[in-house]
This record gives C-alpha cells, structure tokens and sequence, in this order.
C-alpha cells in the first residue's frame, strides 16, 4: 500500500497527472463518485454555508443582508446563551461522569468468564437503539409525581413530593440520567472489545509479579483499554454536547431555561422561529465547541498512538 | 469458594444494572397495559385499551406509514452507494485514500447546524415540506458510517477468494456482486438495519423539512402527544411500545452482525 501511494505522488508533478490518474484508478474513483457527491453537496456545502449565514440576516421571504457578525454580538451579549453553554457544559459532565464509570463496570461484567454474562452485552445495548422521543416518554412516565414510581418511591422515602420536571435542579438531574441511560451502553460495547483483546498471559505474569486486583487493574486493563475508552468517551462528548432531541423530548428546555442546552436552543431558532441568522451563529458556535473538545481529548489523552 | 465469590459478585452488578436498563422499559410496557382511570372494568391484568384507541387512530396508522416510508427509502437509497464505496475503500489502493478518514470525521460535527442552510436550499429546489427532503436527511448522515461499516466487513472476507474468480475471468464488480456480497449478506442487511433504525428514531430532520402535520413521522408524532396528552401515561406508553418494536426486533434479530458492524466502523 505504501508503494503505490509514493508512486502516485511522484506522479503529481507530472503534466497529465490526472489523465494518468484516472486511467489507472478509475475503478475506486468511479464506485466511490456517489457517497461522495452525496456528501460535498449535502454535507461540505451546508456545512461551509452555515458560516456565511451566520453573518447574514435572512428575514423570511425577503433577501437575506450581510451583518458581519451582528448575530454573534447578540447572543454573547444575551444572559441566555451564556446559560445555555453552560447547560450544555453540566450536561456533559453529568453525563459523563455517570455513565463512564457504568459502561467501565459493565464491560468488565459482560467479559467476565462467568457463564452466561456474554447475553447480556446485546440485552444492555437496547437503551441505545431506542428512540429519544420514545426514552423521554418513559423517563416522564417514570417521573410523575403522583402516578411515577421513581418519584413515589423518594416521597415514600423522605416524606416530601419531587416536581421532576417543574425543580430545576431535578430537571437537571432527570435530562442528564436519561441521556446517561441511552450513552452507557455504547461505551460498555466499545470498552468491552478493548478487554476481550487482552491477552490473558498479560494477567498471569502481573500475579506472578504479585499484582492484586486493583494493581492487575491500574497497570494491566486500564492502560490497554485506553484507546478505547478515548473513543468511547470522545463519542459520547460529541453527541451529548450536540444533543436536541433527548432534552428538548424531555423538557423542552424547561423549566425557564435551565435545561435548555445549546442544541436546544438551536433546534428553537431554526425549526420553531426561524431565526436563520441566530440558528446559523449558533451553529458555528456548536461547531466550534465540538472541534474544541476533539482537540482537546487528541491532545490531552494522546490517543490515536499506535492505531 | 473465591471463583464462586467471584461470580456472585458478578451476577449481583449484572442485576443491578439489568434493573436499571430493563426497569424504564417495563414499567412503560406495564402502564401501556393499564386501563385508563375510570375505565377499569373487565378483569386480568392485561389491559389492551390504550393499544386500541391509538391503533383506531386514522392519523396514528397514517405516521406509521410515513415513518416506513422514510426509513425504508432511506435504506434503499443509501445502501448501494455504501456498497460500492466500502468495495473502492476494501478492496483497492489510490491517491486520496487517505481522506476517507473524513467519513469517520464529518459525522462528529453538528448535523443540527448542517439543518439551517439545508431548509434554505430545500426551499430553493422546492424538496421543502416533502418526505423525499426528509429521506435525502437521512441518507447524508447515515451513509459515512456505513460505507465504514460495510468495508470493515468486505475486509473480512479474504481476497484470495476474489482473485480465484478474477483468474476465472470475473471482473472486479461482477467479483463484488457473486463473491463479496454473497458471503457479507448477513454483514449489509445489517448496515441496513442500522440505517433503518437510524431513520425511524430521528424527529430533527422530519422537524426541519416538513411543516404538514400529514407529513410526519412517528417519533414526530410521539412528540406531539407528549404536548397534547401530557399525563395520558397509558396512551403515551403504548404508543411509545409500539414505536420501540421494530427497532428492537430487528436489532435483537441481527445483533451479531449489528455490533460487529458497528465495531468494524469506529476504527477497531
């Protein structure tokens, strides 16, 4: 694969390169033109038009004029988006932190040699492929105070009524477990690949050398399962600081603002007022957030080495 | 006696958190199965009242349909263009190649702010308030990932096999078509599974694209009644199982294949 590769690029240089390219590659290129296309068009081209909307207003119906970055300046200078950056930020750590450390244990579970606990790796998977709209019902059904066991269960306990959806600190509470319910079971998927490829020798020379089992753990699993934990984790950060639908399917970014995180707030100007302009400014904003924390984590964790 | 610990300990974590994934799901199958207060007559357990008020719905079999609609067509469409580019990205070497990484890439950024320029072009090219904007949706996001998943499994499937049947005198797509596919099958009808499933849980693009309320998909729907019946829990939930169904089903039906797919495609 190398060779053909610096072949190529010699041949750059060349005049009638690409003729030359073309008769030799054109197979690949031929079969991969569609999804290509698809993508330039439908994804590229949107995708570098959002940053020329976002310094346009575009009144509905009317054309649309350049206002430099009016619609930045706007929402920087409003309380609200500011709350809901840092909405979007506590729902990514409460995310996090919740479900990383379940997916870490429930991986380590359902790669246990215990007979019969591999089942239940396709069981836990299930929270993942269910609808948001359709896990909100449940987790507002589970809610209720007065027909929900979970809110019935804590009265019965403490004697006082929980407003899930009406408290802002419960509503907090109640969009970060659910979105935590639906992410842990892909992060367990992906830790659980990383611990089925260690190589049970590793194990047996760490007790030879007297390892425990915290010892087997820090020094043997953790560091092995790295790579994929990186992803799991850069996965989840991405989708739950991009996320609308769960929330909005919950809480509609109540009650106030408190839940309104960035991609609600988003979905809000595009779909519901249209706002171009501000939905445009917002979603350059969402894009930045996002390319922030995949640099952060390819720095920080280091990751990607050896893959 | 410590092995034996040792699994006890196991199968007390696997049951606590088998409650916590399996208890929202059956308590919400349990109250989809309740009658609705006051009209609590007949006897069992089983109450299969809020399943028949929605299924009457004219309206709901209406979402139905469209929802299978988009996530079929969705399917159809994405599938052949995954094919042929997870074949060009298995199976050959090329300039460029290396910039297929992007299609691990693209989908990590917003498809949510990839939405707000898309309305304005559909309006243009008149595919605004359509199902067919809505499929197109689903097929932009969906199909970089199965292009990835698709070559992960082509790259299972050694190439000496091929090669035999080039020297026969098969060309390389007539190779692809009567050797790899064949012996993927299981592998793409789960990449079309995946797609599928992808498609019928998503409302945002239905949200973005169409504005008719003939024109919604399930999930949309769903929606919809959480503002409109709020605490009718027994009608929420039966039509929130209804909707879990076909997911479900077709994940536990090719879950094999499903999650190898999915391995195979975030770069393991």
């Amino acid at each position: 694969m190398p060779s053909t590769l610096e072949r190529s690029t010699a041949f750059t240089r060349r005049p009638g390169w690409s003729l030359y390219l073309w008769r030799r590659y054109r197979l690949p290129y031929l079969l991969l033109l569609p999804v290509v296309l698809l993508l330039l068009l439908f994804l590229a081209w949107p995708l570098a038009s959002v940053f020329y909307f976002s310094l346009r207003r575009t009144p509905l119906g009317e054309p649309s004029q350049f206002v430099g970055l009016d619609n930045f300046a706007l929402l920087f200078r409003e309380a609200r988006f500011l709350g809901n950056i840092l909405a979007s930020l506590q729902y990514l750590v409460g995310v996090l932190g919740l479900s990383v450390p379940v997916a870490y244990l429930a991986a380590v579970l359902i790669s246990s040699k215990v007979r019969g606990a591999g089942a239940f790796r396709t069981l836990f998977l299930l929270p993942w492929i269910i609808a948001p709209v359709v896990s909100a019902i449940l987790f507002r059904t589970m809610v209720d105070p007065y027909t929900g066991p979970v809110a019935r269960a804590l009265e019965t306990l403490t004697g006082r009524k929980y407003l899930f959806l009406v408290n802002p600190q419960l509503a907090v509470i109640t969009i970060i477990v659910h979105s935590a319910w639906r992410s842990f079971p892909l992060e367990m998927l992906l830790i659980a690949a990383g611990l089925t490829s260690i190589p049970q020798e590793l194990y047996d020379s760490a007790k030879v050398d007297g390892a425990g089992g915290w010892a087997q753990f820090r020094y043997v699993t953790l560091p092995l399962t790295k790579n994929q934990l990186f992803v799991a984790v850069l996965l989840i950060t991405i989708w739950t600081l991009q996320d609308a639908e769960g929330v909005y399917s919950l809480t509609q970014g109540g009650p106030g603002y408190t839940t309104e995180v960035v991609g609600v707030r988003l979905f809000k100007e595009a779909f519901i007022y249209f706002n171009v302009g501000i939905a445009a400014a917002i979603g350059v904003v969402l894009i930045a957030l996002s390319v922030l924390f995949m640099v952060f984590y390819l720095r920080v964790l280091g990751a990607g080495e050896g893959q | 006696m410590k092995a034996r610990l040792r699994a006890g300990l196991a199968w007390l974590g696997i049951l606590l958190i088998g409650i916590v994934v399996f208890f929202p799901i059956a308590w919400g199958v349990k109250t989809s199965l309740t009658a609705p207060l006051g009209l609590g007559g007949g006897s069992g357990l089983i109450h299969l009242q809020n399943y028949r008020y929605i299924l009457s719905q004219p309206l709901f079999l209406l979402y139905v349909k469209n929802s299978v609609i988009v996530s079929l067509g969705a399917v159809l469409a994405a599938i052949p263009m995954a094919i042929l580019g997870g074949y060009a990205l298995a199976r050959f070497d090329f300039p460029g190649k290396r910039l297929s990484v992007l299609l691990l890439v693209l989908p990590l950024l917003p498809a949510i702010a990839v939405l707000v320029p898309l309305i304005v072009y559909m309006r243009r090219v008149g595919l605004y308030n359509t199902l067919l904007a809505v499929i197109l949706a689903n097929v932009v996001f969906n199909t970089p990932f199965a292009v990835w998943m698709v070559r992960g499994f082509i790259l299972s499937i050694p190439i000496e096999i091929e090669e035999a049947a080039t020297i026969d005198g098969c060309s390389r797509l007539e190779a692809l078509w009567q050797i790899d596919l064949p012996l993927a099958a299981p592998g793409m009808i789960a990449v079309g599974i995946f797609i599928f499933i992808n498609s019928w849980n998503n409302y945002l693009y239905a949200f973005a694209f169409t504005t008719s309320p003939e024109l919604a998909v399930l999930p949309q729907a769903l929606l919809r009644f959480l503002g409109a019946w709020g605490t009718n829990y027994g009608g929420l939930t039966a039509a929130a199982t209804l909707a879990l169904l076909p997911p479900a089903v077709l994940f536990l039906l090719s879950q094999r294949w499903f999650i190898m797919g999915m391995l195979a495609g975030t770069g393991k």
